[in-house]
């Protein structure tokens, strides 16, 4: 079940992300909803499920851009296992705890992802930081935030949580 | 508000530190091999992909269709509903048929120069864009089946797209000439000077290494020069809006307004590499003197 789960969630990022967010784009830059799911897959499935829907993402989404197929695989692979990680060492974790983390690591990401990409030389740390790291990481949080949210206040996850232990 | 807890036992932390280690050493070491294998890999999966990614991209087309009409009758007057009704439905025709016969003109102009110029090029449609913020792409649906490989050009009748980067089985990912990645071999139209057209971060083109003692002026018009990747010699680029020349410069370079706007294709053809003629057979293989 939690494989089917967590197949639907790859098949159905890819087009979600490469057709409907080009046009809810903002200051040009659109979240990366595969790093928000990657980050709450490790964070309610642990390092393992992390890291393997991850790298699967991460494989899928590259597909469908002009990026190499390891970069992002691996660096999404690494975020939700990091996130799994983190999930084991939390007890108790608000959605406001979740978009500061959100926040932070998807600019550590997005000042990784140029060196691992070997963009061109114009696409200089300045740029980086103030057109893309930044707008997106600020995206990523506020949309992390708001979905965490939404499953805890509107979904049974104690429920869920027992269903996916069975 | 409590964690959720859906963590998985010691011996999959194991599998799960093991499996990082191995990706890891495997990037470091075979960055080139695993990418291969990851492209292969890639093939059958990027046509399950295919196939939401099209259907999501159908529906969008027709909710915007739908949006856009509810939004223009918005501000409509209803003083009369019969007349309103009637003139909803003559409105509602009349656009349908003027969207028909805009599509079938531009798709026979796409067809005629694609007759003319391209016999043996693909026609195809644009289904999305990246899936990430650092390239400027788009996709298009149609893939390695059709015959569509990397470093294929890709135009319209209006100029230069960009050109093919990655292909899955039905897909394929065009680099756009306006990201700074992409690369196209360059022709000053009036003065045959050559360079590289290169894209900016500001979504313009720049056309680089110009020699200085160019007459290169603004307004000229910037072709493909055929020498090297996938275009025929004479597609256009773009046209010069500004000339940048550097004290003690050994080039000179120029910025472009490239002649298709990105943000509006909605059909292109792809060129394939076998239709691009050789210099030498451009040029006319030389006979043996008598």
């Amino acid at each position: 079940m939690k494989g089917l789960i967590y197949f639907a969630v790859i098949v159905g990022l890819v087009p979600v992300q490469s057709v409907l967010l080009a046009h809810i784009s903002l200051w040009g830059v659109k979240p990366d909803l595969g790093f928000v799911a990657v980050c709450l897959v490790g964070l309610l499935g642990g390092e393992l499920d992390g890291l393997l829907v991850g790298l699967a993402l991460g494989w899928a989404m590259s597909l469908f851009s002009a990026q190499d197929l390891i970069s992002s695989a691996v660096l999404k692979g690494i975020v939700g296992f990091v996130a799994g990680l983190a999930g084991r060492q939390v007890v108790y974790l608000s959605p406001l705890v979740l978009v500061i983390g959100l926040l932070v690591v998807s600019c550590l990401i997005g000042l990784v992802s140029p060196f691992a990409l070997k963009l061109s030389g114009q696409q200089d740390w300045w740029w980086t930081v103030s057109t893309v790291v930044l707008p997106q990481a600020c995206l990523d949080a506020v949309i992390g935030g708001l979905i965490y949210w939404l499953m805890w206040s509107r979904l049974n996850i104690e429920q869920l949580m027992a269903e996916s232990r069975m | 508000m409590r964690m959720v807890n859906l963590r998985a036992p010691y011996s999959a932390r194991r599998v799960a530190l093991i499996l990082a280690v191995i990706l890891v050493l495997g990037f470091l070491l075979l960055p080139g091999q695993l990418q291969t294998v990851f492209q292969q890999i890639g093939g059958p999966f990027g046509w399950i992909i295919s196939w939401p990614l099209q259907t999501v991209a159908g529906i969008h087309d027709r909710i915007g269709d739908t949006w856009g009409r509810y939004v223009a009758l918005q501000g409509v007057e209803d003083e009369n509903q019969h007349l309103k009704r009637e003139l909803d439905l003559l409105k509602e025709q009349n656009g349908q048929l003027r969207e028909a016969a805009v599509a079938t003109e531009r798709l026979s102009a796409l067809l005629e120069f694609r007759k003319q110029v391209l016999p043996t090029s693909v026609a195809a449609q644009v289904i999305g864009r990246d899936t990430g913020n650092w390239y400027k792409t788009i996709i298009l649906n149609k893939g390695a089946s059709d015959g569509l490989q990397s470093d294929q050009g890709v135009i319209t009748p209006a100029g230069v797209v960009g050109r093919v980067v990655k292909t899955t089985a039905s897909t394929a990912v065009v680099l756009l000439v306006t990201d700074p990645n992409n690369a196209i071999a360059g022709l000053i139209q009036r003065t045959r000077d050559e360079g590289i057209v290169e894209g900016t971060t500001q979504g313009q083109a720049r056309l680089k290494y110009i020699p200085l003692l160019s007459s290169a002026r603004p307004g000229d018009h910037v072709v493909t020069s055929g020498l090297v990747g996938g275009f025929p010699r004479g597609i256009p680029i773009g046209t010069i809006i500004r000339i940048d020349k550097e004290e003690e410069a050994l080039f000179q370079s120029a910025e472009l307004s490239p002649e298709v706007d990105p943000n509006r294709i909605e059909e292109v053809l792809v060129i394939l590499s076998s239709s691009i003629p050789g210099e030498g057979e451009r040029l006319g293989v030389p006979k043996p003197k008598p």
